[in-house]
């Protein structure tokens, strides 16, 4: 065969090269901008350039100084808080029923749940900030957070959904034949083995709360102000090596994210 | 013992979850934070408002403001533009995104990891600071212009930003990971046996590709391309900050109207027509996908 057609295994392999080569250009342009974002947050010169003459800390700790970020920092902080705490809340229970229920229209209440998640987060935002003025709420960090919360329950489910799905019955039937009530079976085995898809939707809530930016800027509090609004307006005002810096904090934050993930569910596992 | 048992077969019946209750909370959330509101958005786009201090004091039904939105230039050329520019970076992200997931596929472990954490690293990073490194990188003495000025090759700083082009660049780098991650979560449900009988069939490794790798994975590039599509036609942050604040898109439309101009009509009306056309987009790219399994389908 390959002697009949000497040309045919070579164009192949040329083929299969190219393809690996847009791979490798296609990787690297996902590194390289956020990589020399970092390196330029180390330059000592006030303004942007490159390559770099010099290596300081300084932009750091102006970040870590500057009191409407660290105020915005702290904002965030709260909200990715509380919109993890309200998917935990809402998102395990809805799991359960969505996979282990047995009532009509359980295809449906997946659909439902996971619908808002779909839906343009601009349109979401615009959509409950005028039903907030309807009914006399205005924006504020409990708007943003709960808002938030809707976007995001749909990633919380389908990772506990994805996990309860492949979760072994005979654990539990076993616990039952040793004696355990429904209840105890529950918390002793079911939960401690929910606990790493739990803990993984929650990284994905948290970042939600912490960076979403198409919700929260029409419902965030204008006495509160969150990160995502002060990096929006920050970006558009300046470009000194600050702003880097506190790209390089966000970029820090997103890596130990992924640690997390890498240690719960495994990050192959991540659109299971 | 019947008495203790009555209020524990509650709770076991609670925390069996046969039940549809362990839902009623989240339903109950979801139907006052998502589908009242979009109902209420829909109201306002056919209704006429009046508002007094971001409260609304009267409301009547018109469709003055559907009519005027659809009478108006300025919409169907931000509209256009937007679409555009949405199937360009969605098309690009197929593009330069399958192949990767075809290197996950081939790749070692080491490839693997390092696709892993490429993919998953910037879906965790704010788009604001993904955006900022663009500025960075094609701002008039970014890392571009600097490079070409200290080869020689250029004497004043080339225009990069605020440019369509810079925006292009921008959609296409920032969307790349959500195309990418269900390609990987494919090519890794992917058995490689039926890769060895293709090739054992005598297929060449771009034959076993074309017919058999690239039909498995259509359904994920559907969904992909859908997930793409969706938030690449509704952002605001890279034609904002990589467009110089006058490339309008539909999003920035929509975001003006809402926030400084304080039109909500006109904005529950621009948002209305991003869902609705978001929506139409999303049927196609499904219909299409359909299209392309049944068409590989029959191939074979």
């Amino acid at each position: 065969m390959t002697n009949r057609w000497p040309s045919r295994d070579w164009l192949d392999q040329l083929g299969v090269g190219a393809i690996v080569l847009v791979a490798i250009f296609t990787l690297s342009l996902l590194l390289f901008p956020s990589l020399i974002v970092v390196i330029i947050s180390f330059d000592t010169r006030a303004f942007l350039s490159f390559p770099p003459q010099g290596f300081t800390l300084r932009w750091y700790e102006q970040v870590f100084q500057h009191p409407v970020l660290v105020g915005a920092m702290w904002t965030s902080f709260k909200v990715g808080v509380i919109v993890t705490t309200v998917c935990v809340a809402l998102g395990v229970p809805t799991a359960i029923a969505c996979v282990r229920g047995e009532f009509r229209g359980r295809a449906a209440l997946s659909i439902y749940v996971l619908l808002p998640h779909m839906v343009p987060g601009i349109v979401l935002g615009i959509a409950v900030l005028f039903t907030g003025a309807l009914f006399g709420i205005g924006p504020s960090i409990w708007l943003q957070s709960i808002s938030l919360s809707v976007f995001v329950l749909a990633v919380m489910v389908r990772t506990v959904m994805s996990r309860l799905q492949r979760l072994d019955p005979a654990l539990e039937q076993a616990a039952a034949n040793l004696g355990a009530s429904p209840m105890q079976s529950f918390t002793t085995v079911t939960l401690p083995l929910l606990l790493p898809a739990v803990l993984a939707g929650s990284v994905f809530t948290f970042v939600e709360g912490f960076d979403n930016l198409s919700v929260t800027i029409f419902t965030h509090g204008f006495r509160d102000r969150p990160l995502p609004i002060e990096l929006l307006a920050i970006v558009q005002q300046t470009s000194s090596p600050m702003v880097a810096a506190l790209s390089g904090v966000q970029i820090i934050l997103a890596l130990v994210a992924m640690l997390v993930l890498a240690m719960t569910i495994g990050l192959d596992k991540v659109n299971d | 013992m019947t008495a203790a048992s009555a209020p524990e077969s509650l709770i076991e019946r609670l925390l069996s979850g046969r039940g549809i209750w362990p839902a009623v909370p989240a339903i109950i959330v979801l139907l006052f934070v998502a589908v009242i509101p979009f109902l209420i958005l829909l109201s306002l786009g056919i209704s006429d408002v009046v508002t007094v201090r971001g409260a609304i004091v009267s409301q009547e039904f018109s469709l003055r403001h559907f009519s005027a939105a659809l009478a108006d230039p300025l919409y169907w050329t931000t509209f256009h533009r937007s679409l555009t520019l949405a199937v360009t970076t969605t098309l690009l992200c197929m593009l330069l995104g399958f192949p990767v997931a075809y290197l996950y596929l081939i790749g070692g472990k080491w490839w693997r990891r390092i696709i892993l954490v490429l993919t998953i690293a910037p879906i965790l990073t704010s788009g604001i600071v993904r955006t900022y490194a663009w500025i960075v990188i094609l701002g008039g003495r970014g890392v571009v212009n600097s490079t070409l000025i200290q080869l020689g090759l250029i004497d004043q700083p080339v225009r990069i930003i605020n440019t369509h082009w810079a925006v292009l660049i921008g959609m296409v780098q920032i969307h790349l990971p959500i195309m990418i991650l269900p390609l990987i979560a494919a090519m890794s449900r992917h058995d490689p046996r039926l890769d060895e009988a293709s090739a054992n069939l005598g297929a060449t490794r771009l034959g076993t590709l074309r017919q058999v790798i690239l039909p498995l994975a259509a359904p994920s590039l559907g969904t992909g391309a859908a997930l793409a599509f969706t938030l690449s036609y509704t952002t605001f942050v890279v034609p904002q900050l990589l467009g110089g604040g006058n490339y309008l898109n539909a999003a920035t439309m929509v975001y003006e109207q809402v926030v400084y101009a304080l039109e909500w009509n006109k904005g529950a009306v621009t948002a209305v027509i991003l869902m609705a056309t978001c929506l139409l987009g999303l049927v196609v790219i499904a219909g299409l996908t359909n299209l392309a399994s049944a068409w590989t389908r029959a191939g074979r």
